[in-house]
């Protein structure tokens, strides 16, 4: 107790030295936590938009479907599987798809193309996919034996909306599929590739045309929040109790989006490395030059019976007195900036596009580990700085320690 | 030669030399030194005699270059750091030159800090530290922060620190060498007294003649050896 009284006593005795070490404490405390909550802000704002947007943010499948797609891999009771989605509370909407591969003509010029069947109306409220319909019309509820098609592929095509367009495939059956469509409209998604080869039916059409039934590829799920899409994954399994189907969450079946923006989300450790240097160098600075002047002090505590442990122990609390006090300061104003920062976002001054979104502001997330990691970050890096004068003056040899002045 | 229990303080062809830029420079040479419970000892001398070495040696605040110490007979070159560090705790008391209170601690923290390093209780602590400030003349100062007292009141807390855990040995290097005549006679008087209450053993090194006068045994250094050993009588 003691000891503790020492430490807290001796912030007080050189008193600017000790609000230049705190201002650095509560500065870097301030600038990684606001950095963070940013950070964390604007990267599960472009994942949440990215994946609600085109892939959703957990996907049903065969089991096998991803690794190998295939015409033959399907959902085969979808009804069941809807009415069991339906029932889950944590889901916001959710889409059935079909997938093909074929070949489209438009005249005399034809291209392979990626069919894809989807449910219009499910669609509009899961990726809100109408939205993307850059000319013509995007398909009505019920099927309408139309088509559409991407942009870059009706360039290829020469094809412009309301011409017809004839497409060729393979029917799961193992027939030949055929058919011709009215181009309804243009699809302009902002992913190049996609917009090359993309031909869009209404699901049944699609069906239909592949000779599927009932049958699906893939369920497109959206949830309330990108968080919890971990849980909510476990609760659909666990709803759907169908062994044959595969339930993943984005960072499986978007996973090149996702090893992308967790490359991107590693810079954030170099601020934190700054932060810990700004700290470091603060912190020795000011407990070497007190260490030093308190050579003295340290020889008669010895002398008296103190071990050597107690002297670094009481170092050590003197800086994490320091630290706690700065990072309790910091923590009220970053949890301040955060908060408008969450609300208002930094405007960018020019639009950032990433997979056909386009961004112009970045909010801050409010989050417990935007305070957390730059707390240990400080408190860590105090002690551990700390600990060199610290050691020094547990190694103080008493007898000449009470020899200086 | 084996320590007998009535010695507290034996030593035995005791050596200290100190290297400075490569030089060697004796401090102490060949000291053999008997000091018994109760004593109240002086160790005498010019500057540079060896006095303060002396008394760092015996308490294990600095090692000898040759020869043994014993305390209470252990012999301190048997005791690691940590065994030294409880060993000065518990059997040795200190009275510094300049003082050496911790200013950030009051007069009563600091006479009971040892206490509290040794896990005495704090009614006990506390109930020590008011009688050991009645004994050396400062009752009620115990809220004072030591930079507020004067020098002899910063030299009685720092009597009143190491006599307060009641250790078998008081060690005083230059007691009264910063404080004014009647103040450091006032303190030897005190200690004198204190040491005649407690039977604990006071050996302190001073060159004040006033000092060397109320001590019962004079022990005279001259460049590093034990050039007389006079008790009184």
């Amino acid at each position: 107790m003691l000891l503790l009284k020492i430490a807290f006593r001796n912030i007080f005795r050189q008193k600017r030295r000790t609000v230049l070490t705190g201002l650095s404490m509560f500065g870097g405390f301030v600038m990684a936590a606001v950095f963070i909550g940013w950070a964390d802000g604007s990267y599960n704002h472009i994942i949440d938009d990215f994946t609600r947007h085109n892939f959703g943010h957990i996907q049903i499948h065969e089991k096998d479907y991803l690794d190998r797609p295939s015409l033959y891999k399907t959902i085969d009771d979808y009804p069941r599987i809807r009415s069991r989605l339906e029932g889950i509370g944590e889901i916001d909407s959710f889409a059935p798809r079909v997938y093909s591969a074929g070949l489209a003509s438009v005249g005399e010029k034809s291209a392979g193309v990626r069919i894809i069947g989807i449910d219009p109306a499910r669609e509009r409220s899961t990726t809100a996919f109408q939205k993307k319909v850059a000319q013509g019309e995007f398909f009505p509820a019920a099927p309408a034996h139309r088509a559409l098609l991407g942009k870059d592929l009706a360039g290829m095509l020469h094809a412009k909306v309301g011409d017809d367009i004839v497409v060729v495939s393979q029917g799961a059956d193992g027939s030949i599929a055929n058919d011709q469509y009215p181009i309804l409209g243009l699809v302009d998604s902002g992913d190049p590739l996609s917009d090359r080869t993309s031909l869009y039916l209404h699901v049944r059409d699609a069906q239909e045309l592949l000779v599927l039934g009932g049958r699906i590829h893939e369920i497109a799920v959206n949830i309330g929040h990108l968080k919890k899409v971990g849980p909510t994954a476990g609760v659909i399994r666990r709803e759907i109790g169908h062994p044959g189907l595969a339930v993943d969450p984005w960072q499986v079946f978007a996973r090149g989006f996702y090893l992308a923006m967790k490359a991107d989300m590693e810079g954030m450790w170099i601020s934190l490395v700054i932060i810990v240097l700004i700290v470091a160098i603060g912190v020795l600075n000011t407990v070497l030059m007190s260490v030093l002047e308190r050579t003295r002090e340290y020889g008669v505590l010895k002398a008296v019976g103190t071990k050597p442990g107690q002297i670094v122990q009481l170092i050590l609390t003197e800086v994490n007195i320091m630290a706690f006090f700065s990072v309790l300061l910091g923590f009220g104003v970053a949890l301040a900036l955060n908060s408008i920062l969450a609300s208002h976002g930094i405007r960018l001054g020019v639009e950032f596009s990433y997979g056909g979104m386009t961004f112009d502001t970045f909010k801050s997330e409010i989050n417990a580990r935007s305070f957390i990691i730059p707390a240990v970050t400080i408190f860590v890096s105090a002690s551990l700085v700390g600990l060199i004068p610290a050691l020094k003056a547990a190694r103080t040899d008493a007898a000449r320690a009470m020899r200086t002045h | 030669m084996s320590p007998q229990d009535d010695p507290i303080i034996v030593t035995e062809k005791l050596e200290k030399t100190y290297r400075d830029n490569g030089v060697e420079v004796p401090a102490v040479r060949g000291i053999n030194l008997t000091v018994h419970a109760g004593e109240f000892s002086a160790i005498v001398g010019p500057s540079g005699s060896g006095k303060t070495t002396l008394l760092n040696v015996i308490s294990g605040l600095d090692s000898p270059t040759s020869g043994e110490v014993w305390l209470r007979g252990r012999p301190l070159s048997q005791m690691n750091g940590r065994q030294l560090s409880d060993f000065r705790r518990d059997h040795i008391g200190f009275v510094f030159q300049a003082y050496n209170l911790i200013p950030v601690l009051t007069v009563r923290e600091n006479v009971e800090y040892i206490m509290m390093l040794q896990g005495i209780g704090k009614g006990e602590r506390r109930r020590r530290v008011r009688k050991m400030l009645e004994q050396v003349g400062l009752p009620g100062m115990e809220g004072r922060v030591p930079p507020k007292l004067s020098g002899g009141q910063q030299q009685r807390v720092a009597i009143a620190r190491a006599m307060v855990s009641r250790p078998a040995l008081i060690l005083a290097d230059e007691p009264t060498a910063n404080l004014d005549s009647e103040t450091g006679a006032g303190l030897i008087d005190m200690m004198r007294e204190l040491n005649r209450q407690s039977g604990m053993t006071f050996l302190f090194s001073t060159h004040d003649r006033m000092v060397m006068d109320k001590a019962a045994r004079v022990i005279t250094l001259k460049d590093g050896r034990v050039a007389e050993d006079r008790q009184k009588t």
